[in-house]
């Protein structure tokens, strides 16, 4: 593969875990699985939509990818402006620190995400004036125009974020992640704590700002729905493990793994006529410290046969770009939605 | 339908006003509403739009400094003795006296969003249920504690023998969430008040609980007033529905009606915006202009005015609109239809 076509960033073997520590001492005695064994790539300017239940491990795999914490194993590629691979594992603090430019996150809650006590020229500046960027005129010069982007007045600058609604405050929050001219940019629930009404306007943003500035999204969320309006591809989690990927249309159209069928047939639409027959799982999402045996998803699963029970299904590529970790995801036919 | 002839709640012109020295919220601004027995009536709308003051108006657990100021919210109340129902204004009786606390929890039961702050954390989930059916029916201790277990069978609580002794926190969310149902259903009430009793859930717990909500309803014949954002839940569960913007009732009507026919520029909008799992793949929202308005700064006249395409200047800022009909049980307040 030339670098022109290696993927933006490239996860191999992701896993993290998280030690149970008990008594006086402390002693490890167990760890939580979140994130165990997960593999993917994201292309230049294209957005993965990482979908999951809580717990599943998303927003872990999320904070791994941008070394927030230190995963446990596993190797993260990632091609960088200059169009050299590096792994991030291997980089010094201070090289980390020169790569974080090009890596932002936008938050979920704009409510807590946001320092009060700063106005927005300190908060959309700060990462300039962090990575020694623009004296103070040219600070501020930078700070309209993202805000002017973002659909914010520049005239705002000088206000705190209190004096904003939850949507302004995304706006705010991704304006600042945008400050640096990051490539890759991830997105942890970033519409999930707005108004219905709202919800819309941020995620048309997202892909203007991508189309704009070339962004390469990982996008986690736990909507569906919201996930089908922005995303190339599709992943979905079931504790700590990757079950399927796909091309968008293609998972929601035809999904071969039993859980992102479920998941599918549970959203809720917005349409009293198509009220649907779930498929109502039995049991609740398995506990990451303690994982049942071969697949995890056995317990729960309406179409789990003894093998199930005791293999670990092998990662697998069903079709042509289309991944899954099921024993049975060549012979079921599963329905997805129209 | 014969049974729509007398409406089991019947709500007029409700306003509940929360007066502080910044000045006073208008939280509820004359609201009307029937809700008929065993029928679901969904109640939509984003923050702030006064749906969960509504409901606790209708229990009369507003906190202070919310007063109900004006309105009559007539409850039908089964007959004592076999006597004939009764028909009594919650808004005029006493929040603590005696019989708004013998409606309280027995002939109207409430379920919030959040089941782990609804329990105490230092009483069994059992107890707690114990001590709501002893409060209301005559029965003995160990009576009690066998309708408890029993009820909690009956919510699809896996051995509930052993459930009964234990604390909400080593409870799961969706569990929680079913011991929160079998306490609100332990003194079988005619009304049940579910305020977005599935947001915190995962989407797979929450078709559980939702199935559950409405195998309940079709046993008990309970009426359940549906409290929720979420349309597509409103959409899955609701006979009717009314939908309110800033503490007042833009639209209501039968759920198909609303779906498919909504009349108000407000219900329009909001169903145009949200993200649906049917959607072409990164199709593109239309989303509603602006945010929901701050409450101490509520716009004259119609209150969504300034966010609606088909304001009309002179009218719409000026006057109030009054709810009217349109159709068959369908109604709204806006001045494009009169």
């Amino acid at each position: 593969m030339s670098a022109a076509q290696s993927p933006l960033l490239k996860v191999t073997g992701l896993q993290k875990l998280f030690p149970i520590k008990k008594g006086f001492l402390k002693r490890t005695v167990g760890h939580v699985r979140a994130v165990d064994g997960v593999d993917f790539h994201i292309d230049e300017g294209e957005t993965l939509g990482l979908v999951g239940e809580s717990g599943c491990g998303k927003t872990t795999t999320a904070r791994c990818v941008l070394r927030a914490i230190e995963p446990t194993q596993g190797k993260i590629h990632m091609r960088v402006a200059d169009g050299s691979v590096v792994e991030l594992g291997q980089q010094s603090p201070r090289e980390m620190r020169a790569l974080r430019r090009q890596m932002q996150m936008i938050f979920q809650d704009p409510f807590t995400s946001l320092n009060p006590r700063m106005t927005l020229l300190d908060l959309v500046g700060e990462p300039l004036l962090v990575h020694g960027l623009a004296n103070r005129r040219e600070r501020e010069e930078r700070v309209a125009d993202l805000l002017t982007r973002v659909g914010l007045r520049p005239e705002y600058m000088r206000r705190f974020p209190h004096a904003f609604s939850g949507g302004e405050r995304q706006r705010i929050g991704i304006a600042r992640a945008l400050a640096l001219h990051p490539r890759l940019v991830v997105a942890d629930e970033p519409v999930s704590a707005l108004d219905v009404s709202v919800q819309a306007q941020i995620l048309n943003l997202l892909v203007d700002l991508q189309a704009d500035f070339r962004l390469t999204y990982l996008f986690v969320a736990h909507d569906l729905s919201v996930v089908r309006h922005i995303s190339n591809r599709v992943a979905v989690m079931y504790v700590g493990r990757m079950v399927e990927l796909a091309e968008t249309t293609e998972i929601f159209e035809r999904p071969r793994h039993p859980y992102t069928a479920a998941l599918l047939s549970a959203v809720p639409e917005p349409d009293p006529r198509t009220r649907a027959r779930r498929i109502v799982l039995q049991g609740e999402v398995a506990n990451p410290a303690a994982p049942p045996s071969g697949c995890y998803f056995h317990p729960r699963c309406p179409h789990a046969i003894d093998v199930c029970k005791t293999q670990t299904p092998a990662w697998q590529e069903v079709s042509p770009g289309h991944f899954a970790s099921c024993h049975r995801a060549q012979e079921l036919q599963l329905a997805g939605v129209e | 339908m014969s049974e729509r002839s007398a409406p089991l709640l019947s709500v007029r012109n409700l306003k509940t006003y929360f007066t502080q020295d910044e000045g006073t919220v208008r939280a509820v601004d004359g609201v009307s509403f029937d809700l008929f027995p065993g029928v679901t009536l969904g109640v939509v709308g984003e923050s702030g739009c006064g749906k969960s003051i509504t409901a606790r108006s209708i229990l009369r657990i507003v906190d202070r400094p919310g007063r109900i100021v004006d309105g009559e919210i007539h409850f039908r109340r089964p007959g004592a003795n076999g006597g004939g129902a009764s028909l009594v204004d919650l808004a005029k009786l006493e929040p603590n006296g005696a019989e708004m606390r013998s409606i309280r929890g027995a002939e109207i039961a409430l379920i919030f969003q959040e089941p782990m702050s609804s329990f105490s954390p230092v009483h069994s989930v059992g107890n707690q249920i114990i001590e709501a059916i002893r409060l209301h029916q005559p029965v003995g201790r160990r009576e009690a504690r066998q309708k408890t277990i029993e009820i909690l069978r009956r919510v699809g609580v896996s051995t509930p023998e052993q459930r009964v002794d234990q604390l909400a926190n080593q409870l799961s969310g969706g569990l929680r969430q079913r011991a929160m149902i079998a306490m609100a259903l332990s003194c079988e009430p005619t009304l049940l008040i579910a305020d977005e009793p599935t947001t915190a859930l995962d989407v797979t717990t929450q078709t559980q609980i939702l199935e559950l909500m409405r195998q309940l309803q079709q046993e008990d014949g309970m009426a359940i007033m549906l409290i929720t954002h979420d349309l597509g839940v409103v959409a899955e569960m609701a006979t009717d529905v009314v939908v309110m913007y800033l503490g007042r009732v833009v639209e209501q009507g039968p759920v198909d009606a609303i779906f498919h026919e909504p009349r108000h520029p407000y219900t329009r909008a909001l169903l145009r915006s949200i993200p649906r799992i049917r959607a072409r793949t990164r199709e593109r929202l239309t989303p509603i202009a602006g945010a929901v308005p701050h409450p101490y700064d509520r716009p004259s006249g119609c209150p969504f005015h300034p966010r609606c395409a088909e304001f009309m200047a002179g009218r719409c800022d000026r006057q109030t609109p009054e709810l009217k009909s349109v159709g068959d049980r369908h109604a709204v307040s806006c001045f494009l239809y009169e």
